[in-house]
């Protein structure tokens, strides 16, 4: 049982680091968004088609 | 599909081969409002490089970054849609939207790609667009955001160690622990839950004691003291190795409470609109005659005494006197009607009006600050100040929840010390721990985040944050009329032939000559195929419009310019309706009615109010007799005309006075200050940005119905509250004698707090389920 002697300072150091790390990505912003980023994994990443000059000149023709 | 908007957005979005953003979206896209101007010619002022530095910076390497302000996102599908088609824009390098926030980031190459195109593209999406510019409230809401989040990081991660340590202590209790091993257990404990506290629970205390000096009581107070006290107590049976700790209930309490705080407001936060006011609707271009010269100018720099254009169709960008022409405007920012007021030389123009007619030319009165929108805005911002604040449900029983528990605590401690004083110190201690108000504390934002979502796919977003609870105890519901009540547009509703021409014919050559028309009215004709053969139109500003066929000379528009040709034309048939007058030379043909339809849902609404028990109220700015009319219709009694915002006001202020609780539905800018200043407020389908960021709830779908649906649900939610409450008392109805007669340990100390939130929150999420009646 003396082991819990060293144990448990790992695991609180463990646990400083986790909560460094966690502070330190909010306040770099990646928090910021937690509606877009969680439903993103959904979306289909396509790439750039490579006509990606003349994709929509539609778009302001097809205004209203 | 809406309106001609969705099909060319849907049209786009196909052509890209983008279909999969309708099966991805959550939530149905704001009606975009229709607009008149070209979408690329009002961003064209962005391009001047002076204006543009204002808000993009440039790199080393050439390319430009911008951060723009985007108005009508509602769901995450939309920054999808609008990242994939900015990003497949030639010159562009990203672009990036934070939905939160309705940010777009977008780094470009200015050599490639102006930035009017990308204004304009944002813009044929159905997106309402700007420069985003630093604000601090702005800055405020995003640092508030961080530093609960952090708050709530640290409980998270610190509540998971307690608890391990307290399995161990707590197995130990029931097993038998060695001393040695107890005590470093409760002293790491001690160090993590300190962390927890100083850090993550400071707002609790913080608010309670702001509160406190201020002489009220609220929901914070208990929890600070429960914190504070059981923490205090476990901190000193680890220093002295006697009593018992509760670390591991001091951090899970204030995880649990910071979540719920937490998800509660970002429920609310989600689509806000706080970015708009009033004078974003004024164009930013404006052309002004600078030596002679029109040049477009960005509109800051206007001086009172420049002469400006205004086109047809555009809002008028100042506060101007006119100098050259004639027109009509459309004044709904300030009286919500559609019908334009005639304006010639010599007559002023408000900012923020509408120019339907023909160009213009006006001179400058003054700044944006000195217009009569401007003081519309102030007035807004002055009716936020004003809203009376309801008293929350929890604070109220916050007050006596903690003189209860602080009376029973010390009676406790009295008997105790009688009976065994050893004993009295830790038993009204676990009193006080076992009293601890976790699930009363959570039992409003639980209820409240709850039914807020289950508006949401109803379609109704909730914004005011104790809307929900004002608008359950509301007495008076009042309506605007225009756009609210009725549909917002003219349409046709009766024609009376006076010289035996058919209906049939006569609207065809009404929509043939109206299609010459920019004024409000022509849109009423545009669905009806209109009579072949003209050889002339014209079209007459302030009178109507005359037009040559071989069968004869026609003439359409008010009574005076018929009666001109025809002087045997009958005045109009009734006061209720918008006329108009059709003659043949001197033939007078037919007297055209038009009328603002009425929501077909109206009446149901009006009736389930009234037999609620509400008592309905319509104030409208519209002086005619169409009002009282209406009212009569729909069933309302109290009913007055003519109003000005201010005057709106006045009547909302006197209500409250008298103990009314008065929930306002409106959609123009005129009902911004009013709908800020009610307890709770609704701006319907198509309501104006100004009025859409002043209200509590904004009705994202088509029908009224959602008033009434969204009132059961703020019931239904006081109800639930309320029976959370009671749970939660009930509890320590039930805890509290076990705990002063010393028969709990501090592991039950625990279960039982969890489990009575968790009983709070499966409640409260009973609330999502939408039995649609």
């Amino acid at each position: 049982m003396e082991s819990l002697y060293l144990l448990i300072p790992i695991a609180l150091l463990f646990c400083a680091i986790a909560i460094k790390l966690l502070l330190w990505a909010i306040d770099s912003g990646q928090y910021d968004d937690l509606d877009k980023e969680a439903w993103k994994i959904l979306a289909d990443d396509e790439p750039a088609r490579p006509d990606a000059e003349s994709p929509d000149n539609d778009a302001r023709e097809d205004k209203p | 599909m809406c309106c001609p908007g969705c099909r060319a957005v849907a049209g786009l979005i196909a052509a890209n081969g983008l279909e999969s953003f309708y099966q991805q979206r959550t939530a149905y896209n704001q009606r975009p409002e229709q607009d008149e101007a070209p979408a690329r010619d009002r961003y064209l002022v962005y391009d001047d490089p002076e204006l543009a530095a204002t808000f993009t910076t440039t790199d080393a390497h050439g390319a430009a970054s911008a951060r723009l302000l985007l108005g009508g996102m509602t769901c995450a599908a939309c920054t999808w849609l609008i990242e994939q088609t900015l990003g497949r824009l030639a010159g562009i390098h990203s672009a990036r939207v934070n939905l939160q926030q309705s940010r777009l980031d977008i780094s470009f190459d200015p050599g490639q790609i102006a930035l009017s195109e990308i204004f304009s593209r944002v813009d044929a999406l159905g997106y309402r667009v700007r420069p985003f510019q630093a604000s601090h409230q702005r800055q405020q809401m995003q640092d508030e955001y961080r530093s609960q989040l952090r708050r709530l990081a640290v409980a998270g991660l610190g509540m998971m160690q307690v608890g391990m340590f307290a399995i161990a202590l707590h197995a130990g209790d029931i097993q038998g622990i060695e001393s040695q091993y107890q005590g470093l257990l409760r002293w790491v404990s001690l160090i993590v839950a300190s962390f927890v506290v100083l850090f993550s629970s400071r707002p609790f205390f913080t608010t309670a004691w702001r509160h406190l000096r201020q002489g009220t009581l609220v929901m914070d107070l208990p929890v600070a003291l429960a914190i504070g006290l059981a923490w205090l107590a476990s901190v000193w049976a680890t220093i002295s190795g006697t009593g018992q700790v509760y670390f591991d209930s001091v951090v899970m309490f204030t995880f649990f409470l910071l979540l719920g705080r937490f998800l509660e407001q970002r429920v609310r936060q989600r689509n806000a609109l706080s970015w708009f006011d009033a004078e974003s609707t004024l164009p930013d271009a404006v052309a002004t005659r600078r030596d002679g010269q029109w040049v477009t100018l960005p509109r800051s720099q206007l001086q009172a005494g420049d002469v400006v254009l205004v086109k047809a169709g555009a809002t008028v960008p100042v506060d101007a006197r006119l100098c050259v022409g004639t027109s009509a405007v459309r004044e709904d920012t300030f009286n919500g009607e559609h019908l334009p007021r005639s304006v010639s030389v010599g007559d002023t123009i408000y900012a923020g009006t509408v120019n339907l007619e023909a160009a213009i030319e006006a001179r400058v009165l003054g700044s944006y600050r000195d217009s009569r929108l401007a003081a519309l805005q102030r007035s807004v911002e002055q009716a936020q100040g004003e809203k009376p604040r309801l008293a929350k449900l929890a604070d109220r029983i916050a007050s006596w929840f903690v003189a209860a528990i602080l009376l029973i605590t010390s009676a406790t401690a009295l008997a105790w010390s009688q009976i065994a004083p050893e004993q009295a110190l830790w038993i009204s201690l676990s009193v006080l721990v076992i009293s601890c108000p976790c699930a009363l504390a959570l039992a409003t934002p639980a209820a409240l985040t709850s039914a807020a979502n289950a508006l949401r796919h109803a379609g109704v977003i909730v914004r005011g944050e104790n809307a929900l609870e004002a608008l359950a105890r509301t007495t008076h519901l009042i309506f605007d009329k225009t756009g609210t009540l009725t549909e917002g547009s003219l349409q046709i509703s009766t024609v009376q032939p006076l010289a035996g021409a058919k209906e049939a014919e006569l609207l065809a050559i009404a929509a043939a000559l109206q299609q010459y028309s920019s004024h409000p009215v022509s849109r009423a004709f545009s669905d009806i195929s209109p009579a072949p053969g003209w050889e002339q139109v014209d079209y007459r500003v302030g009178a109507g419009l005359e037009g040559r066929r071989p069968d004869g000379n026609y003439r359409m528009g008010s009574e005076q310019f018929c009666r001109q040709w025809a002087p045997a034309l009958p005045p109009p048939p009734d006061q209720r309706r918008y006329w108009i007058a059709l003659c043949r030379a001197a033939t007078p043909l037919a007297w055209i009615g038009l009328d603002d339809r009425v929501r077909p849902e109206a009446a149901a609404v009006v009736a389930a109010a009234r037999s609620a028990g509400l008592a309905v109220e319509l104030l409208t700015g519209d002086s005619s007799a169409q009002g009282p009319l209406l009212a009569k219709e729909l069933g309302i009694e109290q009913v007055e005309t003519g109003l000005q915002p201010e005057q709106k006001m006045t009547r909302v202020q006197a209500l409250q006075a008298a103990g009314s609780v008065v929930t306002m539905v409106g959609d123009g800018l005129n009902d911004a200050p009013v709908l800020s200043l009610a307890d709770a407020s609704f701006a319907v389908a198509g309501a104006t940005d100004l009025a859409r960021t002043q209200a509590d709830f904004v009705i994202v779908g088509e029908d009224l119905d959602s008033v009434i649906s969204t009132w059961r649900k703020a019931r239904q939610c006081r109800r639930i509250i309320l029976e959370n409450f009671s749970w939660a008392l009930g509890y320590n109805v039930c805890a509290i004698p076990l705990a002063a007669l010393g028969y709990v340990p501090p592991w039950a100390a625990a279960i039982g707090m969890s489990l009575s939130s968790l009983l709070v929150v499966a409640n409260s999420l009973r609330l999502n389920n939408t039995p649609r009646s």
